[in-house]
């Protein structure tokens, strides 16, 4: 059901993309293949196989027909998101510091530590993990809010 | 002998003290790298491309760095398959079969220290075997031209799916999702811009750390979120640490085997550790016959996969240092490396940079010493590792994971489109598409485009330069060969059933 459910997405996906690059040609070009025919060629490749697959989504079965996660996990990949996309949004603004720091007394929860633990782990790997990267290993982080104390 | 000169000017790069350090550090990474769950090889060498090129490494020490966790991932993984009957990987299945019976007998320090002598066995069988095909193979792969290397990327496309055992059209759509994510960006040949939807952070395209670690580490920490443990308690490594000369002696010519059994998979592309380490247990197992106690702590059953999973490993070097097409997910990460630090790798890095390939070939050699030495002392350390706890774990890995992914470009562009590409990787996992097969596509995507419109410039846009000279033809015979495969395997199967059923009814 799954199966059959993604490959109709890829097919659609590959029906856009190919309509998208059809449009693509070079405007002068010193070679005969433009940049259209590969992306097209794959396309098509991309959409026999999601065709095979809606057509015989019984073909070949990996471990069975899947069924959706449970609501409580899907509930936690949807909030494991979230914060992945929040530290990405504050990575720059806030510095890193700060937003490794809540990301990790967030994540632990998430994954059942206690406050204390994830108290413990968001001073250690923020401070820790910037002290690493930028001072010893040479990866250039953001300060962010945290610019003024440059220490 | 020319190769004899290069090896020993590679044991001097190797063993110069800066990259002996390196290959060090890199061993012990590697290990607690593999150890944990949630990393294994692929994201473990992808997550040190941004730290070497930040720390300025020259590329010789960079690719040792990067070789040293590879091996130590392997190694580190088979502690956790040994000791907690957990496989990091699926070429790590094989050995949880022996493995874990024994380390519940009490003798877990003999099988992980028999684990680490057979793979240092595996490794030096195949190292020796690059030594002596590498170089031939580069001599020979000089006449390729565009159109054989498009052709010989074709086959190692089709390979991988029709390798790929229960799953070849999935693999395929992998394969073909990894080739289009490779389209995205500028046209190198005409300036077009390629499904950037307008983007700036597209424009130069999806870079390969932020796809690799994307895919692996992101969507592993999503899958983490299903399992809630909390720290495993391990089976102990009691007991004597080492094997004994009569248990080192009953598995040797099993190490023989497996070794070989092993280069052999490992260089075809796409097939790698996973059926290696299958095939070679199978056979054992078939070798011993009934007086074999296999399932229930065979040596030998542990010594099989464990052999002919680093055999593979070494292997697989052979086809990304000679033709530049990697053979495993690993060694795809590694030539993505290699082009950072603009090095193409293919039958010319043999002539032109010797050092990186001969010190490459030898830090393979001195890696697998360093990783038996240090099982003895390390392993009481390695196993307490695994007895951290997720809630402190995966957010470590999700923070390493976004500071790799920043540093490639300083830009949190590359973070949101991180987490997009994991999502869309823990669909594919859920769904059971091969996910290194995806990243085997990406790297070869590019490379496979760029050979084809060569070609097709050199005969002036006919085809037929495809099919024209005899090693074409050759490799497409290989090709119909690979596609034959899995409809042969299906009537195979077929036939078997149909067989017991009819039994069934007689």
């Amino acid at each position: 059901m799954y199966h059959r459910l993604f490959a109709a997405c890829l097919l659609l996906v590959s029906a856009c993309l190919a309509w998208i690059a059809w449009g693509y040609h070079a405007p002068f070009s010193y070679e005969p293949v433009g940049p259209r025919a590969y992306p097209l060629l794959l396309l098509g490749l991309l959409a026999a196989g999601a065709l095979l697959i809606v057509c015989k989504p019984t073909l070949e079965r990996g471990a069975d027909e899947k069924t959706l996660p449970a609501p409580a996990v899907l509930g936690k990949v949807g909030l494991c998101l979230l914060l992945l996309l929040a530290m990405a949004a504050l990575f720059e603004l806030l510095g890193f510091i700060v937003t490794s720091s809540l990301f990790a007394l967030a994540m632990c929860r998430l994954f059942g530590g206690r406050w204390l633990h994830g108290a413990i782990l968001a001073v250690v790997l923020g401070i820790g993990l910037y002290l690493l990267f930028d001072r010893i290993l040479d990866v250039p982080l953001p300060l962010g809010v945290l610019a003024g104390l440059e220490f | 002998m020319d190769t004899l000169s290069y090896l020993s000017q590679g044991f001097g790069v190797a063993l110069s003290p800066n990259n002996l350090i390196t290959a060090l550090s890199g061993t012990l990474i590697g290990t607690v790298v593999g150890l944990l769950p949630g990393l294994g090889p692929i994201n473990g060498v992808a997550l040190l491309i941004p730290v070497a090129f930040a720390l300025g490494l020259p590329p010789e020490t960079a690719l040792i760095l990067l070789a040293s966790v590879y091996l130590g991932c392997e190694y580190g993984g088979r502690i956790s398959s040994i000791l907690l009957n957990i496989p990091g990987e699926a070429s790590a299945v094989m050995t949880t079969l022996d493995g874990y019976p024994l380390a519940r007998q009490g003798k877990g320090g003999i099988a992980l220290s028999i684990s680490a002598w057979s793979s240092f066995i595996g490794g030096l069988i195949a190292t020796l075997g690059v030594v002596a095909f590498a170089p031939l193979l580069a001599q020979w792969a000089v006449s390729f031209g565009p159109a054989e290397y498009f052709m010989l990327m074709v086959f190692a496309i089709v390979c991988l799916a029709g390798m790929a055992g229960n799953k070849p059209v999935k693999t395929a759509v992998a394969v073909v999702i990894g080739l289009l994510l490779s389209c995205i960006g500028i046209d190198a040949n005409s300036g077009v811009y390629r499904f950037t939807f307008g983007s700036l952070g597209l424009a130069d395209g999806i870079q390969f750390v932020v796809l690799v670690l994307g895919l692996f580490s992101v969507s592993e920490i999503l899958m983490l979120l299903e399992r809630t443990h909390h720290g495993q308690a391990a089976a102990k490594a009691s007991g004597r640490m080492l094997f004994n000369f009569k248990e080192g002696a009953s598995v040797f010519a099993t190490n023989i085997r497996s070794g070989l059994t092993g280069f052999i998979f490992g260089i075809l592309p796409g097939a790698g550790a996973t059926l290696a380490s299958a095939v070679s247990y199978m056979s054992e197992k078939r070798l011993a016959g009934p007086k074999g106690n296999f399932g229930n702590g065979d040596l030998r059953g542990l010594a099989a996969p464990e052999t002919a999973n680093s055999a593979s490993a070494c292997g697989s070097m052979v086809p990304m240092l000679t033709l530049g097409i990697p053979g495993s997910g690993t060694t795809a990460v590694m030539l993505g490396a290699l082009t950072l630090y603009n090095i193409t790798p293919g039958p010319l890095l043999f002539q032109n940079q010797p050092d990186i390939v001969w010190g490459l070939i030898a830090s393979l050699f001195v890696a697998n010493v360093i990783l038996i030495i240090m099982n003895v002392p390390m392993i009481k350390v390695f196993t307490r590792i695994l007895a951290v706890p997720n809630w402190a774990l995966v957010p470590a890995i999700a923070i390493i994971t976004s500071i790799g992914v920043y540093a490639v470009h300083a830009t949190t562009f590359d973070l949101f489109l991180m987490v997009a590409i994991g999502v869309f990787g823990y669909v594919l996992r859920k769904l059971d598409f091969p996910l290194s097969a995806l990243l085997l596509g990406f790297i070869l995507g590019g490379m496979m485009e760029s050979n084809l419109r060569r070609a097709l410039s050199i005969s002036n846009g006919d085809l037929a330069i495809l099919w024209s000279s005899p090693i074409t033809l050759a490799l497409w015979a290989l090709v119909a060969l690979m596609v034959a495969l899995p409809f042969w395997r299906g009537y195979r199967a077929r036939k078997a059933r149909q067989v017991l059923a009819d039994a069934a009814n007689a």
